[in-house]
């Protein structure tokens, strides 16, 4: 295994910097030189079904990109992203890579990552899962990974929703309603006080639900990092509890706002930062 | 499938070759399919005539309502993967479906079913999200 890896982290996934600054100080962790990579201009091109061009264009610049980092191993945080480049992008651009998940990579070097692990997290924590990533079977790598952090309790069901993750359910909205269901059940049944997503769609939407159930929703990479110490902020989660338009605006504050552009904070992120998960 | 394909529509043109030649529409797929219960248009389909009408989809010619159906209700769950005896990737095979029924391949205009998830603002989001989560630096040295 290389030590030198790019880390694709994704277009979506920009929303939890708190994620993806966990992720790279896992990886560096555990000893591996990470290039990260990500946002708009790595974008896999799986949203533009609906536009072959640009998808062809958007693989041919990702794939040449990472081509040009030389590192030989890309390493996938995001399961839409991995998906494509296996089922679409890797078959018409000369990749000179090695693709891997994340979760596989750290877990293949848990026994480094666990002498790192030496704060206690006195949480009962349930993992929400998906079976429907089948390229990497991440859910007991994640379980794996969370039974390192001393004081921990790993509480197991085998409750697990459609999709690789929550935001393909959104387009059957019903769908989302009972996987949102399935993981409140069961985090309750179970006395859960934490609910561990393992992709960052899902923590964009269920993050959310500590407003009003009885548990907090925080991903795994964010769990392992407290348990070396460092502390993260999540602002996503923070920004949609705040529930009204004027706690949003006094939250995000003026200079983002600003920063992002008034009419698309207004017309795009405003109405997201407000919309609840329904159950 | 083996030959390497320099574009995307060239894979494709492969894949629905290979899928075509192979699969014998037994509908083990739509069986596995944990979705089909949210669409009523799905409520009394046959497996066989689904799978017919996508790989119809397949064929660039439109295919039947349930096809439709079921296009709209996937969600990448990949139970349909493991459930196909030839060894198809039928979620691909969906997928590619969804393509088409978009208009993406060569199915006029006016045959199309679905609507791609093309947002406009999709982009201009991701990187007003950037900039409050990530520094300059970051964005120069990692998103560039």
């Amino acid at each position: 295994m290389n030590d030198k890896v790019t880390f694709w982290y994704g277009c979506n996934v920009v929303r939890h910097g708190d994620i993806i600054h966990s992720a790279i100080t896992l990886l560096e962790a555990v000893g591996i030189e990470v290039t990260p990579a990500g946002g708009a201009g790595y974008c896999c091109g799986t949203a533009k079904d609906g536009n072959l061009r640009a998808a062809e264009g958007m693989g041919k610049r990702t794939v040449e990109k990472f081509n040009a980092h030389g590192t030989g191993q890309v390493v996938s945080w995001c399961p839409s992203c991995y998906r494509h480049m296996n089922a679409f992008m890797g078959e018409y651009t000369d990749a000179q890579f090695q693709l891997s998940n994340f979760a596989q990579m750290l877990h293949a070097r848990r026994d480094v990552l666990a002498a790192k692990l030496t704060h206690r997290i006195e949480r009962r924590v349930m993992l929400h899962k998906h079976f429907g990533f089948h390229e990497v079977d991440v859910n007991p790598l994640v379980e794996d990974l969370l039974r390192l952090i001393p004081g921990l309790e790993l509480v197991t069901t085998e409750v697990s929703s459609p999709g690789h993750m929550c935001s393909a359910l959104s387009r059957v909205p019903a769908s989302l309603k009972d996987a949102t269901r399935a993981v409140c059940d069961a985090a309750v049944s179970t006395q859960a006080d934490t609910v561990a997503t393992v992709f960052h769609s899902c923590q964009r939407l269920l993050c959310a639900l500590e407003g009003r159930e009885p548990f907090k929703v925080v991903n795994y990479v964010n769990l392992l990092t407290e348990a070396m110490g460092l502390p993260t902020q999540d602002d996503y989660k923070d920004w949609k509890l705040a529930g009204t338009e004027e706690a949003v605006i006094a939250k995000v504050g003026e200079a983002r706002i600003a920063a992002m552009g008034e009419k698309l904070f207004r017309d795009s992120i405003l109405p997201e930062l407000l919309k609840q998960p329904a159950k | 499938m083996t030959k390497k394909t320099t574009t995307l529509r060239e894979h494709l043109d492969d894949f629905i070759a290979d899928t075509l030649a192979r699969c014998t529409r037994c509908g083990k797929c739509f069986e596995a399919c944990p979705m089909t219960r949210y669409s009523d248009g799905l409520t009394n389909a046959e497996p066989q005539a689904t799978v017919s009408g996508v790989l119809d989809w397949l064929r660039q010619t439109p295919g039947n309502a349930e096809s439709v159906a079921w296009l709209k209700v996937c969600t990448q769950s990949s139970r349909c993967i493991d459930a196909c005896p030839e060894g198809i990737n039928a979620m691909k095979m969906v997928r590619v479906g969804q393509m088409s029924a978009m208009g993406s391949l060569d199915v006029p205009a006016e045959q199309t079913k679905l609507i791609g998830r093309d947002a406009k603002d999709f982009f201009r989001v991701i990187n007003a999200f950037a900039g409050t989560q990530m520094t300059a630096e970051e964005i120069e040295r990692w998103q560039r």
